[in-house]
């Protein structure tokens, strides 16, 4: 292309418009709000969790901008209801990153829409931080963007099946997940797995989960001679007429697995409360007290914190705790980088190491972004639940 | 196993049988297979446990009162699913209807209502073990649902008259029978015997907003075995039914059970297209 005094005139022009642009832009920058994103399934399916950590976010949001924000700017929590749609999330993180322009994304809360998302994100360099179980949502060469809060399903699988042979002594295990994708993956992965560590697995099945009656499966559980019963669904339904059966049955087999055999609804859906009784659901340290009825120090500090201001008698306290280490993680970040560009956030992401959150301690890397320790992935006393906290299960010390 | 085998697969089997009937008494006036008779089943157990649990009715009243809510719901798919339809039925755009009908109840339960199964009372406090009232309290239903049928259709007037739409809606409305009124009766009648199902069957099924799908898929195959229109027959189709899914369940168990059934459902429609009890469709030629 050959060069004019009418091109080098326009060049001119757009240049001296766009100086005082570039200029101001640095201003406008270290005092424009620190806009994180908050993809929150609040209402439809599965909306407990979200609404949980809502209230971490929120409290979270507030305690920093009542500092005077991070370095004078505040922090702005913009908020869209996916309603567990991957198809409003996708919407949703497409007004994020084009329109509102936030600097991080919390969220979304389940995989189903996470999995919508994740490479939009990616393409976007979007700094994301989630807490969604499934493994493939974290992957370091296709999306260095994205980090996970909580543990994987590998790693909930782990603790399930340490628990099984190394606590219970249980050599013999029978798996049990619902007919769902994630029951049959779950399943089928976790049965690999007590056979690679050499357990035997004497009963796999995937059971409907509106199955009326589980005496069938249990009975060839009891008959195959399994010592524990490890049950991968999210379905309390499912959940509670497996207890009442095992009751039912006369058989005192424990059950270990999904967190959802924890959940309060199972309560009311119980023959006897005592059914309820040798059921270890997924749990974490940091939310679970000990023989002494106390929390480790550190998530004491917090319930204190929060008392007369969160409610937690009616979620989890790893919700809530989970939802203000999000935003206590972007605000260190811009703190620590001064600077709120995608770039400087993951990159200070990418080099913590032990950041002692309240949910969990993280440790990121440029090849690890699955930041949570496996270790304080613990089995609770599924029925035990008080202010959104669990008993530990029986061995840990 | 077998005493378990029988009493969960009679009572699953009467629950299913029940929706086979609530199909076949809107097909009746109709002519249309409404896709909500699952759904109408599933609101039997969730106003059943909102009644008795949240609001804490007794049953004398929680079960009219679900009764009549879900004839309620009859009607109002009569209006806006079927009746709209009715002049092209055999392009079958009642499919499309009724599955959004279906599918508006299912989602405004799982908003209103929440998502978790939620838990049914014990109705009568009667009986434990295989003899608990969950197993044959289904099966009572169904049995009075046959024989109230069978004296309307037989006994009264009223019976008389649905069974003259069911057999020719233009020769009933020739001879001046109320024929659109009788079939918003007849959808309120279904409603009514839908949410009986899911009453009778919700110490099983507890109070769950996606117990409808499952009963729509499980409340057809009777329909199919007994042949369409035929009580009788999908009360045996029905009770059929129920005793091989759980018989399945023993011996293939988990998602085999659902492959067996399936698959016998297709082998009998093969041998006999009309059902089992129905009877070939004659042409005057």
């Amino acid at each position: 292309m050959t060069l004019t005094r009418r091109h080098l005139g326009q060049l001119g022009l757009g240049a001296a418009a766009g100086l005082p642009l570039g200029l101001a832009r640095p201003a406008l920058a270290q005092n424009e709000p620190i806009r994180i994103g908050w993809l929150a399934a609040m209402t439809g399916p599965s909306s407990a969790p979200a609404v949980g950590f809502n209230r971490g976010v929120e409290f979270a949001a507030a305690a920093l901008n009542a500092e005077g924000g991070v370095k004078g700017r505040k922090i702005d929590i913009v908020t869209r209801d996916t309603q567990g749609d991957p198809t409003k999330c996708v919407n949703a993180t497409q007004e994020m990153i084009s329109q509102v322009k936030t600097h991080a994304v919390w969220g979304p809360t389940n995989s189903g829409e996470s999995l919508a998302v994740t490479a939009i994100m990616a393409r976007a360099k979007m700094p994301n931080i989630h807490p969604c179980v499934v493994d493939s949502l974290i992957d370091e060469k296709r999306y260095p963007n994205a980090f996970r809060l909580a543990p994987s399903n590998t790693q909930w699988d782990d603790a399930v099946r340490g628990y099984c042979l190394n606590v219970l002594k249980a050599k013999k295990v029978a798996v049990i997940g619902d007919t769902t994708g994630y029951g049959v993956t779950a399943a089928k992965a976790s049965a690999a797995g007590f056979r690679k560590d050499g357990a035997e697995v004497v009963y796999e099945a995937n059971i409907d989960s509106t199955q009326p009656d589980m005496t069938p499966d249990m009975l060839r559980a009891r008959n195959a001679g399994a010592e524990a019963i490890v049950v991968w669904s999210v379905s309390t339904g499912m959940d509670a007429r497996l207890f009442n059966t095992r009751a039912s049955m006369g058989w005192d087999v424990p059950f270990v697995g999904h967190p959802s055999m924890a959940s309060g609804e199972i309560a009311g859906l119980l023959t006897k409360p005592e059914n309820w009784k040798k059921v270890y659901a997924i749990g974490y340290r940091s939310c679970s007290y000990d023989g002494q009825g106390k929390l480790p120090a550190h998530s004491q500090e917090l319930v204190d914190r929060l008392k007369g201001k969160v409610s937690l008698d009616d979620t989890l306290l790893w919700w809530v705790a989970g939802g203000y280490d999000a935003v206590q993680l972007v605000a260190e970040a811009v703190k620590a980088t001064g600077s709120s560009a995608s770039a400087d956030i993951i990159g200070h992401w990418n080099s913590l190491k032990q950041y002692p959150g309240y949910f969990g301690t993280y440790t990121y890397s440029p090849t690890e972004h699955n930041g949570y320790p496996t270790e304080d992935v613990v089995m609770s006393e599924a029925s035990s639940a008080r202010n959104g906290t669990f008993a530990l299960a029986p061995g840990y010390g | 196993m077998l005493a378990s085998i029988i009493a969960t697969g009679l009572a699953m089997g009467a629950v299913y049988a029940l929706i086979g009937i609530t199909y076949n008494t809107m097909f009746a006036t109709s002519r249309v297979m409404s896709f909500t008779a699952g759904q109408l089943g599933m609101l039997g157990g969730v106003l059943g446990s909102l009644f008795m649990l949240r609001w804490g009715l007794p049953l004398v009243v929680a079960l009219p009162l679900t009764l009549l809510a879900a004839a309620l719901v009859g009607v109002v798919t009569e209006f806006v699913a079927v009746r709209p339809v009715l002049k092209s039925l055999e392009q079958h755009l009642y499919v499309l209807t009724t599955l959004a009908v279906a599918l508006i109840i299912q989602q405004i339960t799982a908003i209103e209502w929440g998502t978790e199964p939620a838990p049914f009372p014990r109705l009568l406090e009667l009986g434990e073990g295989v003899w608990h009232e969950k197993y044959w309290l289904p099966v009572l239903a169904c049995a009075v649902t046959i024989g109230g049928l069978e004296y309307l259709y037989r006994r009264t007037l009223l019976g008389h008259a649905f069974i003259a739409v069911a057999e020719d809606n233009y020769a009933a409305r020739a001879l001046g029978l109320p024929e659109r009124n009788l079939r918003i009766g007849s959808y309120a009648l279904a409603g009514a015997i839908g949410a009986l199902a899911g009453f009778s069957g919700g110490q099983l099924l507890l109070a769950f907003f996606a117990n409808g799908p499952l009963l729509n898929f499980y409340g057809f195959i009777p329909v199919a075995l007994g042949g369409l229109g035929n009580n009788r027959g999908a009360v045996i189709g029905g009770l059929a039914l129920g005793l091989f899914q759980q018989a399945a369940n023993f011996t293939v168990g988990g998602i085999f059970s659902s492959v067996a059934v399936f698959t016998l459902f297709i082998i009998v429609l093969l041998a006999a297209p009309q059902g089992l009890f129905g009877a070939a469709a004659s042409r005057r030629v």
